[in-house]
């Protein structure tokens, strides 16, 4: 049976194409794609600057295949990653495993209590389930219980085993990150260290053991505090994009919402674990100094031992409807006075995906039309942006600025559209067209900085759709045309397809209020 | 563009004879064996040039793309503002690149960059000035006669200074709107005192009051080749760079930016007047935010502190060896209270660091938290740490060692750093010891430095949040705040972000 797959593997490998190393000035990135009998997907590029190899996985998943109710566990799980396996992590894993299932029946206890809790707030009898003074006599019980079995789990846990693994044998850098799209694992290990990293991150994805669940699930809602909640602009900026995405799953944060953070349960994450972590969703990454053939071998052998998923994960059936009205939201929070303009424009690798990076470039920079027009020219502005998001399944248009004192964000507003519509009604002059493609041209070399540089873009292009954009997209934009430019300003930047915030400064200090006009 | 020849050839993937079996996997990494890795650092003299017009370069030429990378190290910063004049050296850094130079109007000067697609960048910062350009090598003429301009023609225009304070006005008034700021000030203003050089920071009027005379003083005073320090690396040859930097640098600044009344003066010594204040409890209220960040702080070490490698296995230990370290697992991975902890030991180069535990977490359990921390602050004290601790420490520093010069680019800004600040004249084998000094670390030698400098008693404990909330506490942590550090607490006021005055 292995002999069979690896001819099938050969089969795959040789047709490939391989750059030559007498060609340093090379500016496409040499990869080497292939399968492995499971259906995982190999993506290896070699560079033999240094002895290190970047090593990386993406799983194709993220909020965007989350559901009301578990928001927030395509994050959770990413930390869950991370707790071990069987043989790391644990002294006694028969034991591990049946204080476990103990934590799980009086997990079960609490969730019935939760439950209650729920309909407290619903009939206004509690506010805040967080609050320790409204938690029930029983939960209270339950949460001793717990507390216990969590003690008899610490006697035969190894803490951090699995970082400890790699920390001593001197992986940097390891790390994992949640989008709406994707879930991607990474670190740098020595050259010599590359079997210890197919050991390490097969293991993982074979056999991973959830324990210390519930703290983890802790972490994770302090990490929602920190990154969102405890910021001026983190729950506004929430709020924005809950309602410009109408409905796809793009409108929760990665992080999910508060209650849905706090009640995942263990069942859920086994459960999301067996429809999107199996190998044929998920794509292999390595850049750096190895030798690619004999890389192959070692890496059918461990990671393709993982059985092939019985079902491929389900497809995002959702498309955004057309937006037909603008949308606006006027907030009042503890920052300067600015404002954010969304158009719903098109996803990763749409063909109007590239003129429209050549027009967030045009608008953006110091030298891009609304940084003269707004912060130099008319001083309405003191710093203003412009991006284009490609996403995997839908994308949009972000133009955002902050006025300067003595303007108001509606003011700001006015004057981008104003700049918009000049786009809209000449195009482009060759030479401000030149220069944003020049800087998309030396990014090409740019980007190919370091492995773990590299092997981030690959996740990311991976992960949005297809890694071979790395090496294709500049063609596609040096191909844009000022016509190109046109047609998509006025395609896409129409007023009912956009949703604008504006956000005034709350007044508290003496300062706040003689600057507030 | 340089003309790309891109030979690509079908290439027939050999696999290896021997078939590798999944039932060949161990059950453990122990059993896994790994080749040696023979590693040795780079040398900095053989990279190390001192030119005769004043600076000493390191040149790391790199031929896999045709892109040319500098770092120049200025000697200067905010320490040689005059009173009064707090924020000039920032606003110089800026507008150093965004001003004008030589025949260039600002705006000219930028546009000809992005035309380029160079990405040129100057800032000055506490202790040093630094000014980096990223660009095509087919453009290095052209490049490097603007560089000139900018290091030795600023013009320093009216209206982008006007600009500029503008912009950064519209910055200080956010000062209070984001605990991590309020936390980073109040944090530096307990550790090294409101008189420290650090703690001076701008203010509305001291904005007001920086005139384009006083930006062209402060740049003529430093920006003199002899206060230079260059890395550089990519595609170039070394002879023909080393003429060219030489030009690049040659009978600057320009005659036509000599004034009345200015002459070249040596820099400063750096101040070392560091004090730091009462031990205790300082809280900031910040009633808005639902997690309340800690900063627990001690005085440390200078860097060629016979303790530096010790601290750094220490620190590894306590805090600084992410998951691997004692604060993670206790305070994160057992309790779930806090997504990120850590400790640091940083070894200063001019005056001694500051040693700090860091933590946020919700209101309710930031008092227990915080008294977790101090309990594993205590106990690495007082007990020796585990072979095991100090073998994944030790692993760590050597093994990640050769990280430290991955790039190219990095190895230029290595040495040139280590060049800027003294410590290639100083301890010119340390990346060659390094290792060395790790291994020598013993058990012994960890928990005599951790007696030495994490003195709980002398504790200074910073925390920024929701005081009502912080104060309460959690039902089902008897820990207080309060009570922390034996009952000393003070309320630190907010300052007004305009003035830096305490708002009481």
């Amino acid at each position: 049976m292995i002999e069979q797959k690896f001819s099938q593997m050969k089969m795959l490998a040789v047709a490939l194409l391989v750059v030559s190393v007498s060609n340093l000035h090379a500016q496409r990135l040499p990869v080497l794609e292939t399968n492995l009998s499971n259906g995982m997907k190999v993506l290896l590029a070699e560079r033999h600057d240094e002895p290190s190899v970047a090593g990386g996985w993406v799983a194709h998943v993220g909020s965007a295949n989350e559901r009301p109710g578990i928001t927030g566990i395509a994050h959770l799980f990413e930390h869950m990653m991370f707790k071990g396996t069987p043989t790391i992590g644990t002294t006694d894993a028969a034991k591990d495993f049946e204080i476990l299932a103990e934590q799980e029946k009086i997990r079960d206890a609490m969730r019935e209590e939760e439950a209650t809790m729920r309909s407290q707030i619903r009939s206004g009898k509690i506010d805040d389930m967080m609050k320790p003074e409204n938690w029930t006599p029983r939960y209270r019980e339950l949460k001793t219980q717990f507390a216990a079995l969590v003690d008899a789990e610490r006697k035969v846990l190894v803490k951090n085993e699995f970082d400890n693994i790699y920390t001593a044998n001197g992986a940097s850098g390891m790390n994992a990150f949640t989008m709406q799209d994707m879930t991607a694992y990474f670190c740098t290990v020595p050259a010599n260290k590359i079997e210890l990293w197919m050991w390490m991150e097969s293991g993982r994805i074979f056999k991973p053991v959830f324990r210390e669940f519930y703290s983890e699930r802790d972490v994770v809602f302090e990490e929602r505090r920190m990154r969102l909640e405890s910021t001026p602009m983190g729950v506004p900026m929430e709020t924005f994009n809950a309602m410009f995405w109408e409905a796809l799953p793009y409108s929760w944060d990665t992080l999910g919402w508060p209650s849905d953070v706090s009640t995942i349960s263990k069942a859920q994450a086994d459960n999301f674990y067996a429809t999107f972590y199996a190998p044929q969703n998920l794509t292999l990454i390595l850049v750096g100094d190895f030798n690619a053939a004999e890389t192959i071998p070692k890496l059918e052998k461990y990671f393709g031992r993982i059985p092939r998923g019985t079902n491929n994960a389900p497809d995002l059936v959702t498309l955004e409807p057309k937006q037909t009205v603008e949308k606006r939201m006027n907030a009042e929070v503890d920052a300067n006075p600015q404002v954010e303009i969304y158009y719903h424009t098109v996803p990763f690798g749409h063909k109007d995906s590239y003129a429209l990076e050549i027009l967030a470039q045009i608008l953006s920079t110091h030298t891009g039309r609304l940084y003269k027009g707004l912060v130099l020219g008319g001083g309405i502005a003191n710093d203003v942006g412009a991006a284009q998001y490609s996403m995997k399944w839908a994308g949009f248009f972000d133009v955002s600025g902050e006025a300067a004192t003595g303007h108001s964000p509606a003011e700001v507003e006015h004057a981008i559209y104003a700049e918009i519509e000049k786009l809209q009604h000449a195009e482009v002059p060759a030479e401000e067209l030149q220069k944003v493609k020049n800087n998309f041209a030396a990014g090409e070399y740019r980007k190919l900085n370091s492995n773990m540089g590299i092997l981030h873009q690959l996740i990311w292009n991976e992960g949005e759709g297809d890694w071979s954009e790395i090496n294709d997209a500049n063609a596609k934009l040096q191909a844009v045309t000022a016509a190109d430019v046109k047609r998509v300003a006025n395609e896409y930047f129409q007023k009912e397809n956009r949703a604008v915030a504006t956000f005034t400064r709350k007044a508290k200090t003496e300062a706040d209020k003689s600057n507030a006009k | 563009m340089k003309n790309l020849c891109l030979a690509t050839f079908a290439a027939a993937v050999v696999l290896c004879s021997t078939v590798a079996r999944a039932d060949d996997i161990p059950d453990r990494p122990e059993k896994l064996s790994f080749a040696p890795l023979k590693y040795e650092p780079p040398v900095a003299d053989e990279f190390r040039v001192q030119l005769k017009t004043g600076p000493v370069a390191y040149l790391v030429p790199d031929h896999e793309r045709p892109l040319i990378n500098l770092t120049l190290y200025v000697r200067t910063g905010s320490y040689l503002e005059p009173v009064g004049k707090e924020g000039l050296a920032e606003l110089c850094g800026w507008l150093l690149s965004h001003g004008g130079a030589g025949t260039n109007t600002a705006d000219q000067l930028e546009e000809r960059l992005a035309f380029l697609a160079a990405n040129l960048g100057t800032s000055i910062g506490d202790t040093e000035g630094t000014v980096s350009l990223n660009l095509l090598s087919k453009d290095l003429d052209e490049g490097f006669g603007i560089l000139r301009d900018v290091l030795y023609a600023p013009r320093f225009q009216e209206d982008k200074i006007t600009l500029r304070k503008s912009q950064i006005l519209q910055e200080m008034k956010q000062r209070n709107d984001e605990s991590p700021a309020i936390e980073g000030r109040e944090a530096g203003f307990l550790s090294r005192g409101e008189n420290f050089f650090e703690n001076r920071y701008s203010t509305s009027n001291s904005l007001a009051g920086i005139t384009q005379r006083d930006l062209v003083k402060f740049h003529f005073n430093y920006f003199q080749p002899k206060n230079f320090v260059v890395g550089i690396s990519g595609d170039f040859n070394r002879a023909d760079m080393i003429a060219r930097l030489e030009k690049l640098f040659a009978s600057g600044p320009m005659p036509s930016m000599a004034l009345n009344g200015v002459e070249k003066t040596i820099p400063n010594l750096i101040p070392t007047n560091c004090t730091f204040t009462a031990p205790g409890v300082y809280l900031v209220n910040k009633p808005e935010v639902d997690q309340g960040r800690v900063t627990m702080m001690l005085p440390g070490i200078k860097r060629d502190s016979p303790d530096y490698f010790a601290g750094l296995i220490m620190n590894h230990i306590l805090g600084g060896g992410g998951f691997s370290s004692r604060l993670m697992g206790r305070v994160r991975s057992d309790e779930g209270l806090a997504y990120s902890v850590f400790s640091r030991f940083p070894g200063g180069v001019y005056y001694p660091g500051i040693i700090s535990i860091g933590f946020q977490s919700k209101s309710r359990t930031v008092a227990y938290a915080a008294a977790l921390c101090v309990e594993e602050l205590k106990r690495i004290a007082a007990a020796p740490v585990t072979d095991k601790e100090m073998n994944i420490a030790q692993q760590a520093f050597i093994n990640t060692f050769p990280q430290k010069f991955a790039t190219k680019s990095a190895v230029a800004d290595v040495f040139a750093g280590d060049e800027f600040t003294g410590r290639h004249a100083g301890d010119p084998a340390f990346w060659k010891n390094f290792r060395d000094h790790i291994k020598a670390v013993t058990k012994d030698d960890v928990q005599r430095v951790a007696k030495k400098y994490l003195v709980a008693e002398n504790l200074v404990v910073l925390v920024v949040g929701n005081q009502e909330e912080i104060l309460l506490g959690h039902p089902e942590h008897p820990a207080k705040l309060k009570e922390l550090l034996g009952g000393k607490f003070t309320e630190l006021p907010l300052r007004d972000p305009l003035t830096m005055v305490p708002l009481r």
